[in-house]
């Protein structure tokens, strides 16, 4: 009996909704409000984050900058070593001097521009698997479900937390994603909406980002 | 001759190694006897004598035949179990004649001098390559290179002989038997047969071993006498002076020595004397210290085009051993390696590989080539492979150009993925970042590669430091407002804003919540600005940081206004 119990619990196919296993160990987001809708208190540690948004520059970096900054600086309270930061194909230039007024550690940080889309998820998926990055952010418009379960996968292996930076439009699309969010722009600031988390629930948090150059928990 | 005529001479000062000197055995009053000028007896040379050397002369007869690059037919000879028939030539006055051949073409009738078209009526399967003396000179400097595992000192007498002092090294090899046993050993499994020879003198070594006596001569004593039998074709000179002295009767060492040295000197000029007095050691006779090349480059020729990637990748793989091997001898590493591919009929396609720290083991260059061999499409076949080596630096030296490491530039464990990165997509897609003390946003910041050297003047920007920590969070917000704020994300190029009525606009006018923040000047690097930024709010909620070129405004405030965006905060 116990038996055919575990063998089902086992199943793949089996969805267990918010009773299922422990959640994700959470790196805190820097933003309470935020922190308090994820499963784990935070950012999933050791797998992948999507972020779905419209427009460049809604908040997307700004919302992780803290985590980001604590990484880079290994000062996240389990004595772990200052971590690199891979950035895979970012858009735009990412601002040194910015960057250093959010306290990440520049000589962290490595910027990877690849020519080709599948050069990306392939520079990505190395970074990930080696071990060495406490982060990997990846700007990726050929990201479909089978690139996402490998990037969760890299993710959990290498031990490393994976973001990837996605249009809205793609908001329908299946992903392996332990996290997915979505920016939107809203009266008080950015909104930001959980559309899945691992042992979570769907929720929406307003005005998370409500300045351009607000400090988090302000 | 003045003060330094009745000390000894400083000879050590004048060459740079101390060759033999010792005090022969006066015996005739001959060739034999010790030469100067005045007709005195050499004895400062004598009483200079330093340390006793001793000579090992490697003589290689067969190198043009070994260094040749024999492409044997692959099948039929070798299979049916016989030795190679092959043989090198060399065009002498239009005709092609033969050099030497190998054992087995030697055995079937191919001699010296023989025509090729008559060594190939005799021998159809015969395999004739050109003699290729810049190959052979090659192969002398490798092999130099490797007999500096014996000695400190070897010397290279082009085309044919090595010459080693070994006197330093009989201790930690065993004596004279074992060392040279070892050296001939190891210079056979190399795929070279050789004729040793010992004496204390680097000339009378040569002269023993291209007798092809394989003596060796330990006491100064005893090199008069061991040279005296031997036939004067071994001293290698000019076939005008043998012919000349052959006609006097003189086959041997032995007789030249005897003949008056005046009249020698006077018949075939003083060098040649001088010659036979640095051989019996009398003369000293300082040799060029053989130095290592320190950069590698290396050729691997393929038998006509080939272009099986696995068959490519297995030449490098043997090219990056050679690398290896002569990173290990020297303590040396290497930081960047490239590979040349040569085509046809088209320019060469060149690799180059770089790692962040310098190293010597194939395994991980070949595993980067791999990597970036994937994503090559070489327009043509290959005809042969070049492996270059640039700046080997020594092993022990801390590795720089690591400009990712910063703060601790121990911290090398980024490195494989970083390698691995630059192998496939490209050196200058892969980034690290700094920050600069510049007022000017667009020169405010490096991407520097990742293998280059780090640069010295590095700012200190004000952080915010670890956010996370309450005490520092209220210190913070003090400061805030006295922080300017910077965006996160920099457009590469500022893109020109649209205007309408006077207001910037970017699908849709923009709002400005903040600023002006005049950034002005550079007028000592010609990149000037005059540039008032805002931060604005778009339509979509997107904060932007975009500025007034106020001296577009000047010129004429009526078209575009001189708006531009900048970046935006993220």
């Amino acid at each position: 009996m116990n038996d055919a119990l575990d063998k089902l619990l086992q199943s793949p196919r089996l969805w267990r909704g918010h009773a299922q296993g422990k959640a994700w160990q959470g790196l805190a987001t820097g933003y309470p409000r935020l922190d308090e809708h994820l499963p784990g208190g935070g950012w999933p540690r050791h797998a992948l984050t999507e972020i779905l948004l419209e427009h460049y520059g809604s908040g997307e970096l700004k919302v992780l900058m803290p985590a980001l900054a604590r990484l880079s600086r290994g000062c996240d309270g389990d004595g772990a070593d200052p971590g690199w930061l891979a950035w895979i194909a970012p858009p735009f230039q990412p601002y040194p001097p910015a960057l250093a007024q959010w306290g990440i550690e520049l000589s962290r940080v490595l910027i990877v521009r690849p020519r080709r889309a599948e050069e990306a998820l392939w520079a990505a998926e190395q970074a990930l698997n080696s071990g060495n990055c406490a982060a990997v952010l990846l700007w990726s418009t050929a990201l479909d479900s089978a690139a996402s379960r490998r990037l969760q996968l890299a993710a959990e292996q290498g031990g490393c937390w994976a973001v990837a930076f996605r249009p809205r439009r793609e908001r329908k699309r299946h992903s392996a994603a332990a996290l997915r969010l979505e920016l939107r722009q809203g009266v008080q600031g950015t909104d930001i909406h959980i559309l899945k988390s691992r042992g979570g629930r769907p929720a929406a948090v307003r005005g998370v980002i409500n300045d351009y150059a607000s400090l988090p928990g302000s | 001759m003045t003060s330094a005529g009745n000390k000894p001479v400083p000879w050590r000062d004048a060459a740079p190694t101390p060759a033999v000197r010792f005090r022969a055995a006066p015996q005739q009053q001959s060739l034999a006897l010790p030469a100067t000028a005045a007709g005195k007896p050499a004895t400062p040379l004598a009483r200079a004598t330093s340390a006793r050397q001793l000579w090992l002369c490697l003589y290689l007869p067969a190198l043009p035949l070994e260094a040749a690059d024999v492409s044997l037919p692959p099948a039929a000879a070798t299979a049916a179990g016989q030795a190679p028939l092959y043989a090198v030539f060399e065009e002498e006055q239009g005709t092609r004649r033969v050099l030497m051949a190998s054992p087995a073409a030697h055995e079937a009738g191919i001699h010296a001098g023989l025509s090729v078209n008559a060594a190939l009526a005799l021998q159809p399967a015969l395999t004739l390559a050109e003699r290729d003396r810049f190959r052979e000179r090659q192969v002398l400097e490798d092999l130099a290179g490797w007999a500096e595992r014996f000695t400190s000192f070897v010397t290279l007498e082009p085309p044919d002989v090595l010459l080693l002092e070994i006197a330093a090294s009989l201790k930690l090899f065993d004596g004279l038997e074992a060392l040279r046993a070892k050296i001939v050993t190891e210079l056979t499994a190399l795929g070279y047969s050789t004729l040793p020879a010992i004496a204390p003198t680097p000339l009378s070594a040569t002269w023993l071993a291209r007798a092809g006596s394989r003596r060796s001569v330990v006491a100064p004593e005893r090199l008069h006498g061991a040279l005296i039998d031997l036939p004067l074709a071994c001293l290698a000179w000019p076939e005008r002076v043998t012919a000349s002295l052959a006609g006097m009767g003189i086959e041997q060492v032995g007789d030249l020595l005897r003949l008056p040295r005046d009249g020698f000197a006077r018949r075939f000029g003083s060098a040649r004397l001088g010659e036979l007095d640095r051989a019996l050691g009398r003369l000293p006779d300082p040799r060029a210290h053989f130095r290592a090349p320190q950069h590698f480059r290396e050729d691997c020729d393929l038998d006509g085009e080939q272009d099986d990637s696995e068959l490519l990748l297995g030449v490098c793989r043997q090219l990056l051993d050679r690398l290896e091997r002569f990173l290990r001898t020297r303590q040396l590493a290497a930081q960047r390696v490239t590979f040349r591919f040569y085509h046809l009929d088209h320019p060469a396609t060149q690799l180059t590989l770089g790692s962040l720290t310098a190293g010597q083991s194939s395994a991980r260059w070949m595993e980067l080539m791999r990597i970036r061999f994937e994503r090559v499409e070489l327009p043509a076949p290959v005809i042969a492979v070049r492996l270059r080596a640039a700046d080997g630096q020594a092993l022990a030296e801390q590795t720089a150009g690591l400009c990712l490491g910063g703060a601790d530039r121990h911290d090398q464990s980024i490195a494989p993925l970083v390698e691995r990165l630059a192998a496939r997509i490209g050196e200058q897609a892969v980034r690290g970042m700094h920050a600069v003390a510049e007022h000017r946003p667009d020169l405010a910041f490096r991407t520097p590669r990742v293998f280059e050297e780090a640069p010295q003047c590095r700012a200190s920007l004000p952080a915010t430091s670890d956010p996370a920590r309450p005490e520092l969070l209220a210190d913070m917000r003090r400061t805030e407002r006295l922080l300017l704020r910077r965006p996160l994300w920099l457009l590469e190029e500022p893109e020109p804003l649209a205007c309408r009525d006077g207001r910037p606009c970017r699908q849709g006018p923009l709002t400005l919540t903040s600023g002006p923040e005049r950034i002005e000047t550079g007028w000592w690097d010609e990149q000037g600005v005059a540039r008032d930024y805002y931060v604005a709010r778009s339509r979509q909620g997107v904060y932007l940081w975009v500025f007034r070129d106020r001296r577009e405004g000047r010129k004429g405030p009526g078209e575009g206004g001189g708006w531009y965006l900048h970046g935006m905060f993220g």
